[in-house]
């Protein structure tokens, strides 16, 4: 990289814009931990204008705080790169000073919300795996600043890690992306309608339960006053008011998750280049998430019924990072078809041997313990209710047939697959899911026996990644230890990179 | 035995069997350890329960007998799970791996090749330290689920492992391209 026109050799501040960018940061941080301090100061303000006073002094502060806050920040931000490591010199009233070796970088990911969009600046985040600290960011730096600064640090890392020299050979195949997965509107609407919409009315009614709790300390109070003038009304009509509020709430969920699927996964691009996958996506928010394939561990696939319908599958690639929590370095693609989840498979584990001869079933005990403990458990304690409830009780026996009914969906679709280079597993209640890993991604085996499950000689076996695990239960007790075993002597003999 | 798992292009009999592996039970003394820890753990609770029965408004009898029962269940039930779990903590270290198997009610063994520790470290307690013992604590990648702590190794046993699997895992875990 000689003609390298930035030099990073000297301590950086980033660019301008950044100002802004963390002042709103900051202004949505305070609103974040103030805002139902603020909220309640504006309904409890239309008293009397001394209270309006009073709000615009506060606000007025605290718009003051963070604007300086933001300024300092900008202005006590350096980094530069050092000969072997990334440095990071910030911090107003303490000041931190981080060093990051090249060698200990997983990933560089951009980021931009629509203020960086505006002027053409991305935040990037640099991720290193296993250490603690495991994050630095830099909030706003110019796009071809912030790429001529990824590309530098990845090549010094290569000449550092001697095992990717030999893909360095290939730079050409390196530049030349293959895009094979975008988004097309069509597919977007598709995905919106098969969200789960279940999830987004809980998120409305607990942001609406939380909201009404600031403003009100009784919410009952408040909506039978709310409603007190219909009362007649909505006693007369029960069924009319049920069925149009259920109405009401599932057009309402169905928006939320629609205009969330299209902001978040808007134009969304997921490419294959030399060393792995690029997935670009989100409209305000605009997001490039950057996947070596040394580093992938699981590559998950799943449908729910709705989405069978249109063929699509939610995919999931989870890589190797430092805490099992943080899901943000995970790729997911909620609009996926079959054919380009395949794709993605052979590039990522580039194997030809991706095909299972047997498929092996859980223990049919599983199905009757799983019956006992979320069938049989229940109505026994709902039927106890006999005392208090009198026959209405007897209701509670229709958990048997329910539970039973998915429960059996839910065996008949549990199963692992195993060759001697992918371990699989299957499940899924109403829709289906899959795991896939590679054998030699394994880091740990644990093999788990309750004292029911040593009397019938079954076990679970849980395959620890670096991205996640993977639970096989109740399996043969003979069966679980030579898959311990097998596995065990695949990791041990394997050199191959595995993160 | 018949073959568990047909199209494996290797015999699963011949490989090295982790259920036929002797493994060494931990140091005697850790049962003393851990029954020191529970003592602890049970006066700050009696005394918490005292504080709350005695400066409490109205307690009833019936309160103060359900109170007392509740500790006495606990107690021996944290009594029984320790003194008959410590004999199921048990470890070995094999060529190429370390395994380490416990739990009474729910009986777990976990196994780590060496190729696959990221770090391993000597933990001791305070009151490890006065019995002369150490944890030994082994770490792979990506989160902490899938960590081994060993307790209840004498000082020299612990250091020795862990200067081993240290060794063994620079070994092991060199790429060979």
């Amino acid at each position: 990289m000689e003609n390298q026109p930035f030099d990073f050799s000297e301590p950086r501040r980033q660019s301008t814009v950044a100002i802004g960018i963390i002042l709103i940061k900051f202004i949505r941080m305070t609103i974040r931990a103030f805002w139902p301090i603020l909220l309640s100061l504006f309904i409890g303000g239309r008293a009397g204008s001394r209270f309006e006073d009073i709000i615009g002094f506060v606000l007025l502060g605290f718009a003051a705080i963070n604007l300086g806050g933001s300024i300092l920040t900008f202005f006590r931000f350096y980094f530069h790169l050092d000969k072997d490591a990334i440095v990071i010199d910030k911090g107003v009233l303490r000041r931190t000073k981080t060093n990051i070796p090249f060698e200990r970088i997983q990933t560089i990911n951009f980021k931009q919300n629509i203020l960086h969009q505006l002027f053409n600046v991305v935040s990037v985040e640099i991720d290193t795996a296993g250490a603690k600290k495991s994050e630095i960011s830099i909030d706003a730096l110019k796009r071809d600043e912030a790429m001529a600064l990824r590309d530098f640090i990845l090549a010094e890392k290569a000449q550092i890690v001697p095992e990717e020299i030999e893909d360095q050979i290939t730079e050409e195949e390196q530049i030349t992306e293959k895009e094979i997965l975008y988004l097309k509107p069509l597919d977007l609407i598709k995905v919106g309608i098969s969200q789960n919409h279940l999830r987004s009315m809980a998120l409305i009614f607990a942001f609406v339960f939380t909201t009404l709790n600031e403003i009100t300390e009784d919410i009952a109070g408040l909506l039978s006053d709310q409603f007190a003038e219909y009362e007649d009304y909505v006693v007369n009509n029960v069924w009319f008011v049920f069925v149009l509020s259920t109405i009401l709430v599932l057009i309402l969920s169905f928006l939320f998750s629609l205009v969330n699927t299209i902001l978040k996964y808007y134009e969304l691009r997921l490419s294959i280049h030399k060393k792995g996958l690029k997935l670009v996506r989100g409209l305000l928010n605009r997001e490039e998430i950057t996947i070596n394939r040394n580093k992938v561990q699981i590559i998950s696939w799943s449908t729910n019924p709705i989405r069978k319908l249109f063929n699509m599958f939610t995919l999931k690639i989870s890589q190797a990072s430092s805490t099992e929590a943080s899901l943000k370095s995970n790729i997911k693609v909620p609009g996926s078809y079959q054919a380009q989840i395949n794709q993605i498979i052979a590039t990522v584990f580039p194997e030809d041997r991706y095909q299972f001869e047997i498929t092996y079933k859980m223990h049919h005990l599983l199905k009757i313990r799983l019956f006992l403990f979320l069938g049989i458990l229940p109505t026994v304690l709902g039927l106890a209710t006999y005392l208090g409830l009198g026959t209405d009780a007897l209701y509670f026996l229709l958990i048997l047939p329910v539970s039973w009914i998915l429960i059996s969906l839910y065996y008949g679709k549990r199963s692992y697959q195993l060759n001697p280079e992918f371990l699989k597993s299957n499940g899924g209640l109403f829709g289906r899911s899959h795991d896939l890993t590679q054998v030699h991604k394994v880091q740990a085996v644990r093999v788990k026996q309750s004292i029911y499950q040593r009397r019938k000689r079954i076990a679970t076996v849980l395959l620890y990644t670096a991205a996640g695990h993977l639970t096989l239960p109740f399996i043969e007790i003979d069966r679980a230890r030579a898959l311990e075993n097998f596995v065990l002597y695949r990791i041990q003999t394997d050199s191959r990179e595995w993160m | 035995m018949t073959e568990k798992f047909q199209n494996l292009s290797i015999s699963i009999n011949e490989l090295p069997k982790v259920e036929e592996v002797d493994f060494h039970p931990i140091d005697p003394k850790y049962l003393k350890v851990s029954l020191i820890g529970s003592a602890i753990f049970f006066i700050i609770l009696a005394a918490g329960a005292f504080a709350i029965l005695y400066f409490g408004d109205d307690i009833t009898q019936l309160g103060i007998i359900i109170t007392i029962g509740v500790y006495l269940l606990l107690l021996v039930w944290n009594l029984t799970l320790t003194i008959l779990g410590f004999k199921k903590k048990k470890y070995a270290i094999r060529d190429r791996d370390i395994l380490y198997s416990k739990g009474l009610i729910w009986s777990v063994r976990t196994a780590i090749p060496f190729n696959r520790i990221q770090h391993a470290e000597i933990k001791q307690g305070p009151i490890e330290r006065n019995f002369g013992l150490s944890s030994l604590k082994v770490f792979t990648a990506g989160g902490q689920s899938s960590d081994l702590v060993i307790p209840g190794l004498p000082n020299e046993t612990a250091q020795r492992l862990k200067d081993f699997i240290l060794k063994k895992t620079a070994e092991d875990g060199e790429p060979t391209v």
